[in-house]
């Protein structure tokens, strides 16, 4: 998480993780529902504002522009050409009809696809996980699960470090660039497994500390560390996310 | 009622010594990605810890890591992949009961064992990417095979499933062949805290002169 | 008089699908406050001696076990690990194996204990600067405890065990993994926190360290206690070669060098000892008075 001090990346960072994931599952599940893709585009745009907002807007837009073009035009050639609920035709490539059906739906699902990316990504550069898993522990989630999420965030990449490690040794001495696909899995394979194995061994010492310093023993009732506040911001940002997702069902019902 | 079975389960299923299996496993299962990138191969490779996990602890507790491998890759790369934690899921379960039903101890069960877990694969992953992202992820290379697929065959379903199929086929089989070569290579000490009690009631053995 | 904290009575273990006996009919006494070392060689059931101390067996570990083991009166197989570490602490080896993986700075990583047991807020931060100033890792609080060194880890999983204040503290090998500094470092509060009134039961192989800190030590082999006393008759005891454990280099120093019956006491065991004795003996055969 990068540190930028402008007051509205304070205060989006100061906002209740939960909030944020309510937000973040309202935006995508709202669009989703709205049957028009339009919607999703424009809440996409307040997000990329935003992320300019707070200084993320580089990178929101490489996030946008590295992976939703790609799959954008890759649904749009599926389904826009493809769709078997095509019946309006719009263009006609020779070889292939684009269809109005296909299409639509293939910029649906990419809108949405775009905005949890980006607004999880947001919500990522402005919250600590241990934040997030403290909020959710303190509202009832089981602290096993929590347990579960914080140690992958942190054991994998250090696992990540020690094989790098162990790799770039490798192509130093040229094993990758030389040598066939058997002849680079033999000279990484007895490498990466001492790795593997002696990370699975180190589970046994770590389920002894987590026993020693008592893991579960008080229930699901811990105390934590970290103080996470909802204030009367968070909840007024509560009920707009909700209003947003109950308002996408009113085309529908209508 | 629905909650304190739900944690029962979690009681009994997830001791502290299996839970910490779990983000060791991730790790291990993401290391595969790094293996692929290695010996360029354009697969995955996400499952050696799953496969690991389910040998130790059981189908659940793989189930779990399948799980959690699918939240984390969701968290940290791209949330595209957060449907697909239920295929990783069912190949944790599938796994793990094979492998309680006693079928990866020789080469043949590793044959049974990893076909099964191909197919489980390439049919929950095809539904999804149909059903949930309308054909295509972006999130590998196969996507494009896949695009290639429908413009011959004009066939989404057929296109999208044969590419998981062929995919998986090599994926899981690389996978399987890491994981039995790992699995009978951990430490004995380690392995056993995690097998059924031995049935020489109390001390010990050696004391019987076994 | 002092009295029996910890009591090990005929304890035998073995763990699941082993066919060799891990600890055999284990008898150990230690009283409140004293300081006893373990030694032996490797796989001679020191670690499993250790953990079954801190409840981890049976509690944790699967196998089958004999006997009975009380800490502070309490049966260790009928209470939970997690209780019985607010009375009896353990830190062993590896540093990195110590950290709750939970926490994005060293003072979450302390509060982690405090919160599992409910704990609330404001104790904890009290908790926190009280233990953070006595290991010295007052300015490593907000560090991720991932990116320390080995022995800045080790102090911050001493002070994570020292946090539920334990009367007794098992410490199984946990200066092996660092640098000279490190180990002297985490030692010296060893001293300290021994001296301020805790129980410490540890397993060393320097034996410089064992014969200047313990005031018992204990032989094992095979899983069973051999030898047993005070660092002297352990150290003297002409069995000791047997159980693959050599006594303190300043006792073979001072053997070879001073003639046997030369002098009432022949031997030194600790670095003070030995000055002292080889002082007394150079001075004196050159008739001349020690200098102060």
């Amino acid at each position: 998480m990068e540190t930028i001090d402008n007051s509205i990346a304070v205060l989006v960072r100061n906002i209740n993780p939960i909030t944020k994931l309510l937000i973040v599952f309202c935006l995508g599940i709202g669009c989703l529902i709205y049957p028009l893709p339009f919607v999703g585009y424009g809440i996409l745009c307040l997000l990329v504002i935003l992320g300019i907002l707070i200084g993320q807007g580089k990178q929101v837009l490489k996030l946008i522009a590295g992976f939703g073009i790609p799959v954008t035009l890759m649904l749009l050639f599926i389904q826009g050409l493809y769709s078997p609920k095509n019946i309006t035709m719009i263009a006609d490539f020779g070889f292939a009809q684009m269809g109005l059906e296909g299409t639509m739906y293939a910029l649906k699902i990419s809108s949405t696809l775009l905005i949890f990316l980006a607004a999880f990504y947001l919500m990522l550069q402005t919250t600590k996980n241990s934040e997030t898993v403290a909020a959710l522990t303190q509202s009832g989630l089981n602290t096993k699960i929590g347990y579960l999420i914080l140690a992958s965030l942190n054991v994998v990449p250090q696992m990540q470090r020690k094989v790098k490690v162990i790799q770039e040794a490798q192509e130093s001495r040229g094993v990758e660039i030389s040598g066939s696909f058997i002849q680079r899995a033999k000279a990484f394979l007895p490498l990466i497994g001492p790795v593997v194995l002696s990370s699975l061994t180190d589970a046994q010492e770590r389920g002894m500390t987590l026993e020693i310093r008592g893991f579960g023993i008080n229930g699901d009732k811990p105390t934590s560390y970290i103080k996470v506040e909802t204030t009367s911001l968070d909840i007024v940002l509560r009920i707009i996310a909700i209003c947003f997702l109950i308002s996408s069902l009113i085309p529908r019902l209508l | 009622m629905r909650q304190s079975f739900f944690r029962r389960f979690l009681q009994t299923q997830f001791s502290t010594k299996a839970l910490v299996l779990i983000p060791i496993a991730v790790g291990i299962n993401l290391i595969g990605g790094t293996l692929s990138s290695t010996l360029k191969l354009p697969l995955f490779l996400d499952m050696i810890g799953t496969v690991l996990i389910a040998c130790l602890a059981g189908p659940w507790v793989a189930a779990l890591c399948g799980l959690a491998t699918n939240l984390f890759l969701s968290i940290v790369t791209n949330p595209v992949f957060l449907p697909f934690a239920i295929v990783s899921v069912l190949c944790g379960l599938v796994t793990g009961y094979m492998v309680k039903a006693g079928l990866f101890k020789n080469g043949f069960g590793v044959v049974i064992t990893w076909l099964a877990c191909t197919l489980t694969n390439a049919i929950s992953a095809a539904l999804i990417t149909i059903f949930v992202y309308g054909g295509a992820t972006g999130i590998n290379s196969s996507s494009l095979f896949t695009a290639a697929l429908i413009a011959t065959t004009k066939e989404i379903m057929l296109s999208v499933f044969s590419t998981s199929i062929l995919e998986n086929l090599i994926d899981k089989g690389i996978v399987f062949l890491i994981a039995y070569w790992l699995v009978k290579k951990i430490p004995r000490r380690f392995s056993s805290q995690y097998a059924p009690l031995d049935k020489d009631y109390l001390l010990l053995k050696s004391r019987k002169g076994s | 008089m002092t009295s029996t904290l910890i009591q090990v009575s005929h304890f035998s273990y073995r763990y699941n699908q082993e066919s060799e006996v891990a600890l055999k009919n284990v008898h150990l006494e230690v009283a409140a406050g004293e300081f006893v070392a373990m030694i032996g060689a490797n796989g001679s059931g020191k670690s499993t001696l250790c953990n079954a101390l801190v409840g981890l067996i049976p509690n944790y570990f699967v196998g089958y076990s004999e006997g009975r083991i009380t800490v502070d009166g309490k049966d260790t197989a009928s209470v939970s690990v997690g209780e019985l570490s607010q009375t009896i602490g353990l830190v062993f080896q590896n540093p990195f194996n110590q950290l709750s993986y939970t926490a994005d700075t060293v003072a979450e990583e302390l509060a982690y204990g405090l919160g599992n047991r409910g704990v609330p807020r404001d104790e904890m931060f009290s908790k926190i600067k009280k233990i953070a100033e006595l290991m010295q890792i007052d300015e490593l609080l907000d560090k991720n405890p991932l990116e320390l060194s080995g022995g800045q880890v080790q102090r911050v999983a001493l002070a994570s065990a020292i946090i539920l204040e334990p009367k007794i503290l098992v410490l199984d090998e946990c200066t092996t993994q660092l640098d000279p500094i490190g180990s002297e470092q985490i030692m010296d509060i060893i001293k300290k926190l021994n001296e301020s009134g805790i129980t410490i039961v540890m397993v060393d192989h320097d034996m410089e360290r064992v014969a200047e800190l313990a005031d018992k030590v204990y032989v094992l082999q095979h899983g069973s206690i051999v030898l047993g006393g005070t660092p002297e008759e352990v150290f003297c005891s002409p069995q000791l070669a047997e159980f693959s454990v050599s006594p303190p280099d300043y006792y073979e120093i001072t053997k070879n060098v001073i003639q046997p019956g030369y002098r009432e006491k022949d031997f030194a065991l600790t670095e003070s000892q030995a000055i002292a004795l080889l002082q007394e003996v150079l001075y004196e055969d050159r008739n001349q008075e020690p200098q102060a």
